[in-house]
């Protein structure tokens, strides 16, 4: 098998992990297919070490993450600021709201897959400020701290930010929470 | 904030979250970067970055350019050691004479503007800075309210 050969299954195996992870922060599939080349171009360059490395999923997950994050600080004066006003727009009409129940006998009648694609939805459609750090924090599974050093903001808006993304989930998804 | 559903909230969030699935690629993806990897290796290496250089050539560059500095340097030091080259610049200095003068008649349009800024007084100038803010302020106002317009116009036609 030639290197190209071993690169292209090697792409093959970490394509999805790699386009995920743009694809969670960016909310854009041409983006995140652009970072995702920009990854694999990088791999590709160190493939002589990464190839049989045991830790070359998360070497991935990281260089995707931080592609992901720098192209998104290229344009972040433009969204943050214009990200503010989405927010109050959909709060307003809640035109957002996706129709999903989700009481425990209800949940059982829908499909995992359905379900799961409605998540998926109303993640993408949160405003950049909040679904950047809120992936990080639950899905890359970073700390405030870390997620503020990343995005050159403070702590309390880290977990302002988190806080207001999982509302709007809540309400987008109809979340009803269980009684402690 | 009521900590306890706080906590409740994340939890359940992150049950949601970490239950999505990996999204598929798309297709073009694997071709994409086998593409650009083909393209960029039909580059000669002398087309490349330095850092994709063969690293006997970044080495072999590397000594080239400490060599030349070094001699630059070298040559500069022995040329300010020579009688001919403290004539050369006086030369040198008469042959630019010409952008002293260009040089006093900015210094004196410099001075005329000054002038006349002391002369019209501050509230002249703090209108001015006024006028200057509050056509920074339309700018951004009348920029919010197209982006809302846009945005409601976008959501209209979603529907």
């Amino acid at each position: 098998m030639t290197n190209a050969q071993q690169f292209e299954t090697f792409m093959r195996n970490y394509q999805n992990m790699v386009f995920s992870t743009a694809m969670r922060l960016l909310a854009n599939q041409t983006e995140a297919e652009d970072v995702a080349q920009e990854v694999f171009l990088k791999a590709f360059e160190r493939f002589d070490q990464l190839h049989d490395s045991p830790t070359v999923g998360g070497w991935l997950k990281t260089v995707a993450t931080n592609l992901s994050l720098n192209h998104l600080s290229r344009y972040r004066s433009r969204w943050s600021f214009f990200s503010e006003l989405s927010v109050s727009n959909l709060e307003e009409t809640g035109e957002n709201e996706l129709e999903f129940p989700a009481s425990e006998s209800v949940e059982e009648e829908l499909d995992k897959l359905e379900r799961r694609a409605l998540v998926g939805q109303a993640l993408q459609k949160l405003p950049a400020a909040q679904r950047v750090p809120l992936v990080l924090y639950h899905l890359e599974g970073l700390a405030y701290e870390e997620i503020a050093e990343k995005l050159g903001v403070s702590l309390g808006k880290v977990k302002t930010d988190i806080f207001r993304g999982r509302e709007a989930l809540r309400k987008n998804l109809k979340l009803k929470l269980e009684a402690a | 904030m009521n900590p306890d559903y706080d906590k409740r909230l994340e939890a359940e969030i992150s049950r949601e979250l970490k239950a999505l699935p990996e999204l598929a690629a798309p297709a073009t993806l694997v071709n994409r970067v086998m593409t650009t990897i083909e393209q960029r290796a039909r580059v000669p290496w002398y087309r490349r970055s330095w850092q994709m250089w063969p690293v006997a050539l970044q080495a072999a560059a590397l000594v080239v350019l400490l060599a030349l500095f070094g001699g630059l340097c070298l040559a500069g030091w022995e040329l300010s050691q020579a009688r001919a080259t403290t004539l050369a610049l006086y030369k040198a200095g008469e042959w630019f004479s010409g952008l002293g003068v260009i040089i006093n008649t900015f210094g004196v349009l410099a001075n005329a503007v000054l002038l006349a800024v002391e002369k019209l007084g501050t509230g002249f100038i703090v209108a001015c800075l006024v006028a200057v803010a509050l056509g920074y302020a339309l700018c951004v106002g009348l920029g919010t309210v197209y982006f809302r317009l846009a945005l409601a116009k976008q959501r209209e036609l979603n529907l």
